[in-house]
């Protein structure tokens, strides 16, 4: 997928954590059941959106990489 | 060898070790400013990751982190949440603010701000601002340390001794070394602590309990208020769902613009290393869970420390762990206090000499390092002082902190990406904003609907920014580019 798509999908990916980790979608999300790994669900609620936006920025860096390939410019190594 | 005595000689060797490590670094940065501040621009991905996480997570959340949880049950997740929203941003700021650094000679937040919109005032104004956001953050710090070093000697080392030999460490080598000790010093602060966060926060459950989800159980059976979003205000009533959510926005928007946080952007050695940083921070941000799940233990514990902030001292020295580890718990939680500490203090002192004092009276390179060294004593000082007398819990200290700091933000935005900002308008809408949000932490209860002081202010900020900024002549293209395009 190109780098512009990414980039596109990162921004509306943490527009999306923003809002689901905040009034009102939150506490429509505020139930300690089911429990997962033994975690109340609120907390596993917001670390799954942490794990997630860990996967987009790789790969939104994955393809940012691919874009400007070996030859990067701008201070980058 | 009783168990105090061996508690303390593993605290003393950690010291020993923290410090043979700060002192080590500083062999390898170059006696210039440059060096001080910004490592030479040499620091790897390693550094890097470990000085970001380390300096982020702090007393406040390996001590206040499990308060929040023992005492305020589900409000704590705010904590877990806001840090990687906030510092996801800084994949595209970052190397942007790196590349300016490189361009112009910058060390600092101000410099960078100031070289867009030209003006000693705004300067001198993000030294005040930052040193008034910094004191309460290092007393912090300094509470935790000692906080911890009281619990576990048994009261044999009280609060004030043991928070001035841990920071007399820090002072030592953040005095020889500059931000090459910070970084360094991190690195191995950074690994104890998340062995230790995790070891504690997977033992106690299963000591106290028989495992994670029989101690949820219980709680859900026992205290079901506290596993019920948004939890509890410090006083046990029903936190507000716009206090709960704008505390995640405020401090979302302020994590990265923390000065100290923010410099280290100009320490890194490359663009794809601060990127990197970036995308590997939620790895160290998942370590509040283990840090929440020493606070829920306590929750249900039969008896109850002084004050909350105490649960993870308390919960350690009656589990009958061993003397070994109870010495290893407490090196963990002075790595937390000390690795924001140190970043905290060499901050202040680099923004008060090259902020402060350098747009009005050029000094020498030879005289902005020393008198960065007497303002990391004098800093440091001040905050000990405070650390002995202030009373607040330790969360509220930095909520309060954070109020101001988010004001950064957009003027930090307007510098890199709107090409019709203005001094005026950047100047005018810092200082709204930063009296907004002082006004309401002073006066809490006119707060509309227990909302983020910091959230207040940048509802006022904002709008003003815009106002002036569009109503003033623009900015000359040339000075423009030189901002927009790197």
């Amino acid at each position: 997928m190109a780098f512009r798509t990414w980039r596109r999908i990162t921004w509306a990916y943490y527009l999306t954590f923003a809002v689901a980790v905040i009034w009102p979608v939150q506490s429509l999300v505020n139930t300690p059941k089911p429990f997962v790994l033994g975690l109340p669900f609120q907390m596993v609620w917001p670390a799954g959106w942490i794990l997630g936006g860990l996967l987009v920025l790789w790969r939104l860096d994955a393809a940012r990489t691919r874009h400007i390939g070996a030859a990067s410019t701008g201070g980058d190594e | 060898m009783d168990q105090a005595t061996l508690i303390t000689v593993v605290i003393f060797v950690y010291l020993a070790v923290t410090l043979g490590v700060g002192l080590a670094a500083g062999r390898r940065a170059s006696r210039s400013v440059q060096g001080y501040v910004a490592g030479d621009r040499d620091f790897g991905l390693l550094v890097m990751y470990f000085i970001t996480g380390a300096t982020v997570f702090s007393a406040f959340a390996f001590l206040g982190g499990p308060g929040w949880a023992y005492s305020r049950g589900a409000a704590a997740f705010y904590i877990l949440t806001y840090g990687v929203l906030g510092m996801a941003p800084w994949y595209a700021m970052g190397p942007k603010v790196a590349a300016l650094g490189r361009r112009f000679g910058f060390v600092t937040q101000a410099q960078l701000l100031v070289g867009r919109f030209p003006s000693r005032g705004l300067s001198a104004l993000m030294a005040i601002l930052t040193l008034a956001a910094f004191i309460p953050y290092v007393t912090i710090q300094m509470r935790g340390a000692g906080i911890v070093i009281e619990a576990v000697t048994d009261g044999r080392i009280p609060l004030a001794v043991g928070a001035a030999v841990a920071y007399g460490v820090v002072l030592v080598y953040v005095l020889t070394s500059g931000v090459s000790a910070v970084g360094w010093t991190n690195t191995f602060q950074g690994v104890v602590m998340l062995v230790i966060a995790w070891a504690l926060g997977i033992y106690l459950p299963y000591h106290l309990y028989g495992g994670v989800g029989p101690m949820f159980e219980q709680i859900l059976a026992e205290r079901p208020e506290l596993l019920s979003l948004p939890g509890l205000t410090g006083s046990g009533e029903p936190w507000s769902w716009a206090g709960y959510s704008t505390a995640i926005l405020a401090s979302a928007i302020g994590v990265t613009m923390w000065p100290h946080l923010f410099m280290k952007a100009y320490t890194a050695r490359s663009d794809k290393i601060i990127r990197r940083t970036v995308i590997l921070f939620p790895t160290f941000q998942i370590f509040l869970i283990p840090v929440f799940l020493i606070g829920f233990a306590g929750v249900l514990f039969p008896e109850s420390p002084d004050q909350a902030d105490f649960i993870l001292p308390f919960l350690v020295l009656r589990s009958e762990l061993p003397a070994l580890v109870v010495g290893l718990f407490c090196a963990g939680a002075l790595s937390a206090s000390m690795s924001t500490g140190d970043a905290l203090l060499h901050g202040a002192a680099s923004v008060v000499v090259e902020d402060g004092v350098q747009p009005f009276r050029k000094l020498s390179d030879k005289a902005q390092r020393l008198l960065m060294r007497i303002l990391v004593v004098a800093v440091g000082g001040l905050a000990y002082l405070f650390a002995l007398v202030e009373g607040f819990s330790l969360v509220d200290l930095l909520l309060a902190s954070y109020g101001i700091i988010c004001q950064y933000m957009p003027a930090m935005v307007a510098a890199l990406y709107w090409r019709r900002a203005t001094t005026a308008g950047v100047v005018s809408g810092l200082l709204v904003g930063s009296a907004v949000s002082v006004f309401f932490f002073l006066v809490p209860e006119l707060k509309p609907l227990g909302m983020h002081e910091g959230i207040l202010g940048l509802i006022a900020h904002v709008p003003v920014l815009l106002a002036v900024s569009l109503r003033g002549k623009p900015q000359d293209d040339e000075h423009v580019e030189g901002f927009l395009n790197v």
